[in-house]
């Protein structure tokens, strides 16, 4: 069955009533990218695009409060008419504020401007028992209390429902343009780390097997074309990329200084990747199971890990790897917000109770 | 002292040596306090020198039951590293050693007890600094810094503490070893990292810090601008910020701090100016320009006096002295002082000041402002001395108005401070039952004994309840 709650109080009701029934729910927003984590079976699709109020908007202080379901586009939109931007965002206008946020999506300007957990100030979720809790605070610094959003970032929906968002914004750059080259991985991964080292704060720097694309923001007299490199024409920096392909998305994460040593690796063995340089994060689209552990073993050997972020059921039989340190606090946590295991059991199994 | 109590301190002494147990009054009563006015009870005080001392200690600690505080250079401002019923606090001071540097990924492990300051003096010389700055950054502790995830001046362009710790390995509870989080970005499952900085040592003990590096900025510049009105100096904050620039601080002092301060750095403030803004914009030279004449087009159309920009390097450490020795500068006013650090928007900001001005006037308390302007970082410090009781008790109760008068106009308990004692009784003011629940559940997950820094950070009676489902309850098939 499908769940589409309007508001908060009818999200509640639903959560609430299948924790009773012990019915099974798959939480999505824009549904872009719902195949992560390991798949599960679920009784209900529970929709959170219905939660689409802007609740407050206050330019002077930088800070947007939206619902779940209101979509990155829409934030990008209305901030943007007051000269403001969401600069960890990812690149999807279509996808949701709850869903970017319970995956940890952030997009390819976080070498400059962080990963997207650093944007989210305030988060209230509705628990899996339909408790409706507040976490962190509006303003822009604020240590009351444990930080809960940075608990439900990178939740995917196992904690509880994300039901509104305070995301702190920026004022938009005097400038920003992405420019572009093409040549042969070597050249690409040499290049990159030539403007890696000689600017100040690139904003992205991202390599492709064949091609290079680099965005600059600031004031208009450092945002020029580095050596050997032209205006890219695309505003919003190199296409959907390898993200989003019918067969399957590894990311993997290493130490930044390894990821000119995984690039040339993936190339070797024929992958195709968009590796965000100076972060430590590579996206290689993959095509077959074996893909993903043999990605997986590039990144281990420098120290990183893996993760699927999108592929069929045989790619996701074991997306995370190894179990991170400290999964019986995880399990925990879990089960305190989400009691009756509702909320997509399986998806995070090194979350779910062990059991007995 | 009761005989388990007893057994530890005999456990620990075996395993310190007699030095590095303290059990004499002189010791107890030293960390009875930290840097609040809040005064506490303290057992006996261990001072591990390794992790694998950490981890004895704990470990000896969960079986005798004993609750346990963690403890850094104590400088904190609410009482979270003071121990309230006894108990063992572990100091990490003497856990001072700095990793190497790793130049290719910008980071460094370090012990929780290296100072904050001497990371940035250690790697200066590679072009690098550590950019969380608090003002008592010459003598509080690293593990301190994540325990309260401490701000500083530069924390507005920069983040605060957690935004720079990608690692912590954290001795738990129980004596367990943990390592979250690490030099390769965002591993699998949920966020821990994030939830250990900030949670005042009561979910472990931090024994590594991975601290994030970042490059010293190509050029930077300092202004110090003088106001003759707080509403003025404060609606240029806003502005410029609402221009677009992001100053990597903008900090604000108010006159009678001014007054105090220049008695003590002789840094050349105008003390007959209302309030003084001190900014700093780095970046690239064109950013650096850009954004200084933003700054001076601002300040001019908001009636500024005069803009002072440091000439050199010299000029700019004395401005930075003069800010950063405020707190210390009260000493010459009266001997103690009381403080707050909520947080209002920034739009509030000429708001806020006056309320603090009326309160603190009627209470007939002295009231001295030294603040994080650009992110609403209030810090209304309230000269007293200690030993005048109706004195204390009108400074405490400006400071309960002034708390309550923020929260009201949409603002926070605490900006970098933390919670503590002296805070824990107003978290109602910001978070109503369901949220504290959650919050003492997070905390549970960590400590489910409660032996951690008990009775700090949530009101007392706070648990995380019942939440688990009565047998009768549990539907068939799931996997509770
Ligand atoms: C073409 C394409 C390109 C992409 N490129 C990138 C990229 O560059 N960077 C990047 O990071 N991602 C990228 N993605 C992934 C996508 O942007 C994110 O995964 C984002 O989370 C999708 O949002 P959504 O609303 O569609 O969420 P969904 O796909 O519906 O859900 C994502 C996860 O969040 C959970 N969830 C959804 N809504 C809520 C809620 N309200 N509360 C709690 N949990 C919730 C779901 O259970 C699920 O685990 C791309 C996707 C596509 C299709
Ligand atoms: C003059 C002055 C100026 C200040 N300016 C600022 C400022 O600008 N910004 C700011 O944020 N703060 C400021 N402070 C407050 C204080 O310095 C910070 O809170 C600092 O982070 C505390 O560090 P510490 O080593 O003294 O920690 P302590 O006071 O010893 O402990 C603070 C908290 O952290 C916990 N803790 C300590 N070590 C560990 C560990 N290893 N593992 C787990 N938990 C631990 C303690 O239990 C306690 O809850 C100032 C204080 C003074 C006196």
């Amino acid at each position: 069955m499908d769940l589409r709650p309007a508001d908060r109080d009818e999200l509640a009701g639903m959560l609430r009533a299948a924790t009773a029934e012990g019915r099974v729910l798959d939480i999505r927003g824009s549904g872009l990218h719902a195949r992560r984590g390991h798949p599960f079976t679920a009784d209900d699709v529970l929709h959170a695009t219905g939660l689409t109020r802007v609740v407050d908007y206050v330019p002077e202080d930088m800070t947007i409060t939206v619902e779940g379901g209101v979509t990155v586009g829409e934030v990008l939109r209305l901030a943007g008419e007051r000269g403001q931007g969401w600069p960890q965002a990812p690149s999807q206008p279509a996808a949701t504020v709850g869903g970017v946020l319970a995956a940890a999506a952030g997009g390819r300007r976080r070498l400059r401007f962080g990963p997207i957990r650093d944007s989210l100030l305030e988060v209230v979720v509705a628990t899996g028992d339909g408790r409706i809790v507040k976490g962190g605070g509006r303003t822009v610094k604020s240590v009351t209390g444990y930080d809960l959003p940075r608990l439900l970032t990178g939740s995917l929906g196992t904690l509880g429902v994300i039901v509104q968002a305070t995301l702190r914004l920026w004022p938009l750059p005097m400038a920003e343009r992405w420019f572009t080259t093409r040549g042969d991985a070597d050249e690409m991964l040499d290049l990159a780390q030539g403007v890696l080292a000689d600017l100040h704060r690139p904003t992205a720097v991202v390599a492709g097997p064949t091609s290079l694309h680099v965005c600059l923001t600031g004031v208009p007299d450092d945002v020029v074309a580095p050596a050997g490199m032209v205006d890219a024409f695309e505003p919003g920096g190199p296409g959907a990329g390898t993200v989003g392909s019918p067969a399957g998305t590894v990311e993997a994460s290493v130490p930044p200084a390894a990821l000119p040593a995984l690039a040339r690796q993936l190339v070797a063995d024929g992958f195709d990747y968009e590796a965000w340089m100076g972060t430590g994060i590579c996206r290689a689209r993959v095509s077959a199971p074996e893909d993903v552990q043999a990605v997986r073993g590039m990144a281990t050997a420098h120290h990183g890990h893996a993760q699927v972020i999108d592929g069929d059921d045989a790619m996701r039989t074991d997306p995370f790897g190894p179990l991170p340190a400290g999964a019986d606090i995880m399990q925990r946590i879990r089960a305190s917000f989400d009691p009756a295991g509702i909320l997509c059991p399986g998806r995070f199994a090194a979350a779910d109770p062990v059991p007995a | 002292m009761t005989t388990t109590a007893g057994a530890l301190a005999d456990q620990l002494r075996h395993l310190l040596g007699p030095d590095r147990l303290l059990e004499g009054d002189l010791a107890r009563n030293l960390y009875s306090h930290d840097g609040s006015i809040v005064g506490g009870d303290c057992g006996i005080v261990a001072l591990p020198e390794t992790t694998d001392e950490v981890a004895a200690c704990m470990r000896m600690a969960h079986e005798a039951g004993v609750d346990v505080v963690p403890r850094g250079s104590g400088t904190g401002l609410t009482g979270g590293a003071v121990p309230l019923e006894g108990g063992l606090v572990i100091s990490l001071a003497r856990m001072r050693a700095m990793g190497e540097v790793d130049v290719a990924n910008s980071c460094m492990w370090v012990q929780p007890g290296v100072l904050n300051l001497d990371v940035s003096t250690a790697i200066a010389h590679l072009g690098l600094h550590y950019a969380p700055d608090p003002s008592s950054q010459q003598a509080c502790s690293i593990g301190g810094n994540v325990g309260t995830n401490a701000g500083g001046p530069h924390c507005l362009a920069y983040g605060v503490t957690v935004q720079h710790v990608l690692g912590v390995e954290m001795v738990r509870p129980d004596g367990q070893v943990v390592v979250l989080g690490g030099v390769a970005p965002d591993p699998p499952g949920y966020d821990l990292r994030g939830v250990v900085v900030g949670a005042e040592g009561t979910v472990g003990v931090v024994t590594r810090v991975l601290l994030r590096l970042t490059p010293l900025p190509p050029d930077v510049r300092t202004m110090l601008l003088d106001f003759l009105s707080v509403s003025d100096a404060s609606a240029v904050v806003q502005a410029v910020i609402a221009a677009g620039v992001i100053p990597a601080a903008l900090e604000m002092m108010d006159r009678n701090m001014a007054m105090a301060v220049e008695e003590f750095v002789h840094a050349g403030l105008p003390t007959d100016a209302a309030a003084l803004l001190l900014v700093e914009v780095d970046g690239t030279p064109a950013e650096v320009e850009t954004a200084t004449a933003v700054v001076e087009h601002v300040a001019r159309e908001h009636g500024v006096r005069t803009v002072r920009v440091a000439q050199d390097e010299e000029e700019r450490a004395l401005l930075w002295k003069a800010r950063k020795t405020a707190f210390g500068a009260v000493a010459r006013v009266k001997p103690s002082y009381y403080l707050h650090d909520c947080v209002v928007p920034r739009t509030r900001l000429v708001e806020i000041m006056e309320a603090i001005g009326e309160i603190t006037e009627r209470e007939g308390v002295m009231c001295l402002n030294v603040f994080h302007a650009g992110d609403g970082n209030l810090h209304p410090i309230i000269a007293l001395d200690r030993s005048d009781p109706d004195e204390t008790a009108r400074a405490m109760s400006a400071g309960d108005q002034i708390v309550r008068a923020c929260v009201a106009m949409g603002g926070t308990l605490s900006g970098e401070h933390g919670i503590g004692v002296e805070k824990r009784d107003y978290m109602p003011l910001v978070f109503d039952h369901d949220d504290l629940e959650a919050q003492a559940c997070v905390r549970r997950a960590f400590d489910p004994d409660g032996r951690m820094n008990p009775d700090k950070v949530l009101p007392t009676g706070t648990r995380c309840g019942e939440v688990g489902l009565a047998d009768t309850q549990v539907p068939e098939g799931t996997w509770i």
